[in-house]
């Protein structure tokens, strides 16, 4: 995986967002694993917690397969193009609608938050104060989140009204103009790793891993 | 030809009309005004008039319905409309799909919702393009654009899907100086080119150079309907809340100080 990251030349953000997302977990994954599985080989004690080298190996094993989950999840963030992937899923058959929710959801997170800055900057403007404490950020959040929700239904409305003007929901076949570049060494790699996934579920079951 | 025969709409959970007895024709190469107060109905009778009211958004429609090309629409399916009478709306960021990554996508998108060829949505995307002359934005990504230059590229996705009609909902409403003058330059090359078109709009000064016809709504009802240069003079339209374009306004100016109105080519 790191490797791959490396090649695709986003190995460092990948690290910082795989450790970033996954270390609220990875903190009570170790807590709770050192701390209250059973052992015999106890390493120290806090209080009434034993800290067992099960537990600590355990929480390890349990690191490992987090960090191999956010990486994979991470590698393919950071590697592909949202409205490519979607595309492709269409040439491949997937329902256009299918894939118009999906880029349409991926890609409204920016023009939202812009568009949350933007109230939260007016709403400021007229003297609401969402900088002060806790108290005072959870009343300024009413007045910035109700005409974020309002604008933004007005906008999917208005949205989906241009769409069927152009002629979104006829049903029937799309000649995609553009298609994803798929090498066949890359079809290739793709069955490899089919391949392995199938050869480690096996072993994994029977047994041998 | 476009034709509204004595329309009325409700929209759904609502005991008023919206529009009452609208009787329209917008024949092939006409450009039609249509002016109004804001809540008049031109939004409304936009939508009857390009299928989307009651097609999409729900509501009651009464009376003879719309026809087009003297083919009744009722009942037919929204994306059959999409080739016979194309809509814009006020604020071009929201016309956009938000799911392409380039001016040309963007303008394909609805040849290709119509299922055509790779060679023909490629065609059309060049001479829509081409049309409104923005061939040169065709690589960028569209929400990089100003207002004026989305508001192009908007009416060049509607003018790809070859519609007979479009209906213009305020194309200027939302954008600046320089993008009305880049939209108003782009409908008079469409007008030029024959394309029928429904223009509402508050800025008249754009209807006075366009249209050949204006109507004016009022609460619903169609309470003028004539040739642009009588109704945008109309004395009434500013009771109605509609100012008149500079030509009349100056005109009026010139009356009252004693000098021939003429001099404002009134």
């Amino acid at each position: 995986m790191l490797v791959l990251a490396r090649g695709a030349g986003v190995l460092e953000r990948l690290l910082r967002a795989s450790i970033l997302l996954s270390l609220p977990i990875a903190i009570s994954v170790v807590l709770v694993s050192v701390f209250t599985r059973a052992g015999t080989t106890v390493l120290f004690t806090i209080g009434p917690f034993d800290a067992t080298l099960e537990g600590v190996e355990f929480a390890a094993q349990t690191l490992v397969r987090l960090f191999a989950i956010s990486t994979s999840i991470g590698l393919f963030i950071l590697t592909t193009e949202p409205r490519a992937f979607v595309f492709d899923l269409e040439r491949r058959g997937v329902s256009p609608r299918i894939a118009f929710i999906a880029v349409a959801t991926i890609e409204a997170v920016p023009t939202l938050v812009e568009r949350a800055a933007i109230i939260g900057e007016s709403q400021r403007a007229r003297g609401l104060d969402t900088e002060g404490g806790v108290r005072a950020r959870l009343r300024g959040l009413l007045p910035l989140v109700g005409p974020v929700i309002i604008t933004s239904l007005t906008d999917v409305e208005e949205r989906s009204l241009a769409l069927e003007s152009r002629a979104f929901s006829r049903p029937g076949t799309r000649y995609l103009l553009w298609a994803m570049p798929d090498r066949s060494w890359e079809r290739g790699l793709r069955w490899l790793l089919l391949a392995a996934l199938v050869a480690a579920a096996l072993a994994r079951i029977t047994g041998r891993l | 030809m476009l034709k509204l025969d004595g329309v009325s709409y409700r929209y759904a959970g609502y005991a008023t009309l919206v529009l009452h007895d609208i009787h329209l024709t917008l024949a092939d190469g006409e450009i039609v005004g249509l002016v109004g107060a804001n809540e008049s109905g031109k939004s409304t009778l936009c939508l009857v008039a390009c299928g989307l009211a009651p097609g999409s958004i729900r509501g009651e429609l009464s009376g003879g319905g719309l026809s087009i090309d003297g083919e009744p629409m009722a009942g037919k399916p929204l994306h059959e409309f999409s080739t016979r009478v194309g809509i814009g709306f006020q604020n071009p960021a929201t016309q956009l799909s938000g799911v392409t990554g380039s001016v040309f996508e963007e303008v394909a998108l609805g040849p290709m919702n119509l299922g055509l060829r790779q060679r023909e949505t490629v065609e059309r995307t060049n001479e829509a393009l081409a049309r409104l002359g923005i061939e040169g934005l065709a690589e960028r990504e569209p929400r990089r654009l100003s207002g004026g230059q989305s508001q192009l590229v908007v009416i060049a996705s509607l003018l790809a899907m070859r519609p007979s009609h479009l209906v213009l909902d305020e194309p200027t409403a939302q954008l600046d100086p320089e993008g009305t003058r880049l939209v108003g330059e782009a409908l008079r090359g469409l007008a030029a080119s024959g394309t029928a078109m429904l223009i509402a709009e508050h800025k008249t000064d754009l209807l006075d150079d366009l249209c050949s016809r204006v109507i004016a709504l009022d609460a619903g009802r169609i309470v003028a309907d004539g040739p642009a240069a009588t109704v945008l003079a109309d004395p009434k339209l500013v009771g109605l809340g509609v100012d008149p374009p500079a030509r009349v306004r100056l005109a009026r100016a010139l009356a009252e100080r004693g000098l021939d109105p003429a001099m404002a080519g009134a």
